[in-house]
């Protein structure tokens, strides 16, 4: 991750991005350059316009307003070049829950192009790295959360994209699938690729990226590599609560009657 | 032992009580199902007592209450949640013996809706067909013992069937049983129809059978005993009550193991994968390669695997066949209902994004041009052309065959492919046009807020289909009324079939680049529930 490197070559490239959905603006005019290579986090509170982001880079809802390049690439004018180019694990969306893993990752695959020797071999990989190969055969639907996480993720790695957008890939984990996904991501980004996550666990971003953009309220709050975006703070949870000036509220004093001892 | 019993009676009315406090719309449903039912069973009291004195009022109870206890081995299986009592793994932590448990939740089980109207149905029964004093007293005997058997079967099958019933596959069966309490209807319609214009005589060589199959054996009982022959009403009392003695021992068998071993539905998943893994290969070398192949694959997966695609298909099938085979049996069919079959699986062509559900976002990565939309469409209208071609086909011959009217198939054929072409065409149209949500769990079909939507997609789109096949509808009509019409029938095949693939082609050819173009937008609608 050689900081000068790759100064000038942006994997996404966000220009006066605005979604409303009727009297709620859930992003207000975001724009936001994240450099290719990287390991990036999106960051924000619930509600603060993540999925919306995310959904909108990766040409799945349309914006109101504003452009979208990835890899150099119009996302709505251009999506030949930008759908082959990146792998997309969405939230709250479900996958074909009735095929098994395996064929989860066959259909994909082949749905994009990829020789049918070729995909089940990249399949067979996948399922072995992700601890997915004795599930394989099982139908999605009787995957636990985890479970579905990874074979999302493998599915959004299969054609070997160039940029990863994931959208709380972390979210009801349990810590070995975690460790697993981590280890995955990890060896992705350092083959130069670029990862895009979101996240409202700031520990988890502080350990994993190195470059952060903070999102609250629908707008980017900060942006920039790890270290500058903390600051002087001693982690980026208490960075990021003084960004959305959540840090003065002081619950102590209102509820003064709760705990232990008398009733 | 007693207290067992009474405990768990008390329970189930606890639950029962705690069910209708838990909301309003609840308590409302409940009161308004008990009091339609009470109505009903008055209703048929009264019917049954009016049937004294028919020559064939044995058959018709024996048969009533042989369906009765039909229903009540078949209720569990599709209403699973309906009862938690009906779980016993919930008193799995409590120190409880078989031999008791047993009797409690038997008794528990007499309470409710349920029980209380098949009494009704029962004392109707014997009131319809006891004559004397002797009669009555086995009657009593026989109410008591149908009931019981009957309440044994629901819980021994549901004891049987828990590790399905728990599982995936058990939320899976209970979206089908709409789908077969509707094909029922159809089949009881029937059979009333046939039984309006031949009489109840024709019950009699089934209930000769069923006299002596319990729990209507018991009614058997009684109807022996009104003609003095006790040596038969005792040996049906006796059948029943053996049979009674036979569900006890099966349940508490299962009670047994399932009180003593672990979970079933992990188990359950583990086993059916086996079969899974070799099942899948063989489809995939008949198809052609790419998305084609893909995408044909998948659409016919689902329609054997999802289970709201399968009771999609399997009503679009049995309607589609049980009217014009039955029509044509009953003699009131006309050739052309077997267009019937064409037309009702044509419907599954619609909405073809809101099958996958939000789902749907895996395809629409993958689409980036108007090229890549109309292959997709195009492998979903042959997945769907793989079934219906067939079957179409067939529901048109058998009802050829049925008529005897042979030199007509040639034009049925002709206006069923052209009909199943504009359906295509259409169906491919109004999926990208109007797309909708299907809820996947419970009955609705359509998300609230787009019920609109989901007519608009539906009936314009059938309207259109109909004019669409108008002209070959006015060929049809010219031929057959001109004076030498039979000797160019057969033309109508290779036109039908020859207009029928071109709709399909413009359909799909019109519906390739609003998909392409639309795709976030569809994203959306299908997302929705």
């Amino acid at each position: 991750m050689n900081e000068g490197a790759r100064v000038g070559t942006a994997a996404v490239r966000i220009q006066g991005l605005w979604k409303r959905f009727g009297e709620q603006v859930a992003v207000a005019g975001i724009d936001l350059e994240l450099p290719a290579g990287r390991f990036i986090g999106l960051v924000g509170p619930n509600g603060a316009g993540k999925t919306t982001t995310l959904s909108m880079v990766t040409g799945l809802l349309r914006p109101d307003q504003g452009t979208v390049e990835v890899v150099g690439h119009d996302v709505w004018r251009d999506p030949v070049e930008v759908k082959a180019r990146i792998g997309v694990l969405p939230e709250g969306l479900r996958l074909f829950e009735r095929l098994s893993g395996r064929e989860l990752l066959a259909y994909t695959g082949r749905l994009r192009g990829l020789p049918g020797a070729e995909v089940d071999k990249r399949a067979t990989q996948l399922l072995d790295v992700l601890d997915l190969a004795g599930a394989q055969h099982k139908l999605v639907v009787d995957y636990s959360t985890g479970m579905r996480k990874k074979i999302g993720l493998a599915a959004a790695l299969l054609h070997n994209p160039e940029v990863l957008f994931l959208d709380e890939p972390f979210e009801g984990v349990d810590p070995v699938s975690a460790q697993t996904i981590r280890r995955v991501l990890e060896r992705y980004t350092a083959s130069g690729a670029t990862v895009v996550f979101s996240s409202h666990v700031m520990e988890l971003v502080e350990s994993l990226c190195d470059w952060v953009a903070v999102m609250a309220a629908g707008r980017i709050r900060a942006h920039g590599p790890l270290a500058e975006v903390r600051g002087d703070a001693p982690t980026l949870q208490q960075a990021f609560l003084e960004l959305v000036g959540a840090h003065d509220r002081d619950a102590a004093s209102d509820l003064d009657w709760l705990g232990g001892g008398v009733r | 032992m007693t207290s067992t019993t009474t405990t768990l009676v008390q329970l189930k009315l606890s639950l029962l009580r705690g069910g209708l406090r838990q909301s309003t719309g609840r308590r409302a449903a409940y009161i308004a199902s008990a009091v339609f039912t009470l109505l009903f069973a008055a209703l048929q009291l009264l019917g049954l007592i009016l049937l004294r004195g028919n020559a064939h009022a044995d058959a018709v109870i024996v048969l009533l209450v042989a369906v009765l206890a039909l229903g009540w081995a078949v209720m569990p299986l599709f209403f699973p949640g309906g009862d938690e009592t009906l779980d016993p793994t919930r008193l799995v932590m409590l120190p409880l013996r078989p031999q008791p448990l047993v009797r409690a939740l038997l008794a528990a089980s007499l309470v409710g809706i349920g029980p209380l109207f098949t009494v009704c149905m029962l004392i109707g029964s014997v009131l319809a067909v006891a004559h004397g004093a002797a009669a009555y007293v086995v009657g009593v005997v026989a109410v008591a013992l149908a009931l019981l058997v009957c309440v044994a079967l629901a819980r021994a099958v549901a004891a049987a069937n828990l590790r399905l019933l728990t599982s995936r596959k058990g939320r899976d069966l209970a979206v089908l049983s709409g789908l077969v309490i509707a094909v029922g209807a159809q089949l009881v319609n029937f059979g009333a129809q046939r039984l309006g214009s031949a009489g109840l005589g024709q019950l009699e060589p089934a209930a000769d059978v069923l006299r002596w199959v319990p729990p209507a054996s018991a009614l058997g009982a009684v109807d022996a005993a009104s003609e003095g022959s006790y040596g038969i009403a005792a040996a049906q009392l006796a059948l029943t009550a053996l049979a009674l003695a036979a569900l006890l021992a099966v349940w508490a068998r299962h009670l047994n193991r399932l009180m003593t071993s672990p979970d079933g539905s992990t188990l359950q998943a583990m086993a059916e994968t086996a079969v899974r893994g070799r099942s899948s290969t063989g489809m995939a070398r008949l198809l052609p390669g790419g998305r084609t192949g893909t995408a044909m694959e998948r659409s016919l997966r689902y329609v054997w695997r999802d289970p709201k695609t399968k009771a999609a298909w399997v009503t679009s099938l049995a309607i589609g066949l049980i009217v014009p085979v039955f029509n044509a049996l009953q003699g009131t069919g006309s050739i052309y209902f077997a267009c019937f079959a064409a037309g009702m699986l044509g419907i599954q062509m619609y909405n073809q994004f809101g099958q996958d559900t939000s789902a749907f976002w895996m395809v629409a990565m993958t689409i980036s041009s108007t090229r890549d939309a109309y292959v997709e469409l195009r492998a979903r209208a042959l997945a769907l052309l793989v079934i219906t071609l067939p079957y179409a086909t067939l529901v048109t011959v058998l009802t050829t065959a049925m008529l005897g009217d042979w030199p007509r198939l040639p034009e049925v054929l002709g206006l069923s492919f052209a009909l199943l072409g504009a359906m295509l065409a259409t169906g491919a149209w109004t999926s990208a046009r109007f797309p909708y949500s299907i809820p996947q769990e419970g009955y609705k079909n359509v998300a609230p807020g787009q019920v609109g939507l989901a007519w608009i997609a539906i009936f314009g789109g059938m309207v259109a289909a109909a004019l669409l096949c108008a002209p070959v509808i006015i060929l049809t009509i010219l031929i057959n009324t001109s004076a030498d019409g039979d000797a160019w029938s057969w033309l109508l095949l290779p036109v039908g079939t020859a207009y029928g693939a071109a709709l399909t082609y413009l359909g799909l050819r019109l519906a390739a680049p609003r998909t392409a173009q639309r795709l976030p937008e569809i994203l959306t609608a299908v997302s929705k529930g």
